[in-house]
């Protein structure tokens, strides 16, 4: 009940979770949206990253310190994403990423 | 530690399907907090709970907060069947999404980590974190990568004010 549990666990709940964010960004209009499923690709990334650094002698113990740059440009991410959707939200009135074709030849 | 780990995981994976399939993107949102919450569940079992606060800090609350001001600002109320959230694409969608989740899952199955994987080899105490982040202890290119996504942050956030700011005649 108490015994560890093997690293493989942590990985392919991390690879569901990629699969899953990749899905949604594939799939879902809203480009709001799209960018919440770029966030689950990303904390599935990050998942792994943690578990290797706690499970893997090799690893040296960074993997928690490496989440932490992730983290912070995701947020710078996030930021930027968002203020793009607000510009062209603002020029095109819709966030449909089918709609915003501008830049499409 | 599998009752945890059984109720953590359906957590995360539930609300990131909740997240894709919620016909309200309110809903979506909140839903994607509480994945975040379910990975930061797994950072406390990681034996990182300096980064499971960051993960809180910043995800369920700085980054869930911005994406609802985003929605706040960008929503017209609108119908809202699976026919208008999905794109035509959707079967080509899910099949890829299928084949990405099977071949990375098996990946991660079938190769053999080497060394004895067991949990616990990562730094225990919160100090030796920041050390390592700082790049006092461990790695020493941790201190640059520190200093460049903190030149990042800023770039990026000036880069949001500009890009979002409500253009004037005279650039006010």
């Amino acid at each position: 009940m108490n015994q560890a549990l093997p690293i493989e666990g942590y990985l392919v709940v991390g690879a569901l979770m990629f699969a899953i964010g990749a899905w949604g960004a594939l799939i879902r209009r809203n480009a709001v949206v799209v960018f919440m499923c770029i966030e689950l690709m990303i904390n599935g990334v990050v998942l792994t990253l943690v578990a290797f650094g706690d499970y893997l002698p090799q690893a040296g113990g960074v993997g928690a310190s490496y989440a932490v740059l992730v983290i912070a440009i995701a947020a710078a991410e996030v930021a930027v994403g968002l203020a793009i959707v607000l510009a062209v939200f603002r020029s095109r009135r819709t966030v449909n990423v089918d709609e915003a074709n501008l830049m499409k030849w | 530690m599998i009752v945890a780990f059984g109720f953590l995981a359906s957590m995360s994976l539930g609300c990131a399907l909740g997240v894709v399939l919620s016909r309200n993107v309110i809903h979506s949102a909140l839903f994607m907090s509480g994945s975040f919450l379910g990975i930061a569940g797994f950072f406390v079992m990681l034996n990182a709970p300096a980064l499971a606060a960051f993960q809180v800090l910043i995800y369920v609350g700085a980054v869930t907060v911005v994406i609802l001001f985003g929605i706040m600002f960008t929503q017209r109320p609108s119908v809202s069947s699976f026919r208008t959230i999905i794109q035509r694409q959707h079967m080509p969608g899910l099949v890829v999404a299928a084949g990405l989740a099977v071949f990375l899952s098996y990946i991660v199955s079938v190769q053999e980590w080497g060394g004895q994987t067991e949990p616990g080899q990562g730094p225990q105490e919160t100090a030796t974190f920041g050390e390592n982040l700082l790049g006092v202890g461990g790695p020493e290119i941790f201190g640059l990568l520190f200093q460049v996504s903190a030149v990042l942050l800023m770039v990026s956030i000036v880069a949001a004010v500009v890009i979002s700011r409500r253009k004037t005649d005279e650039g006010g």
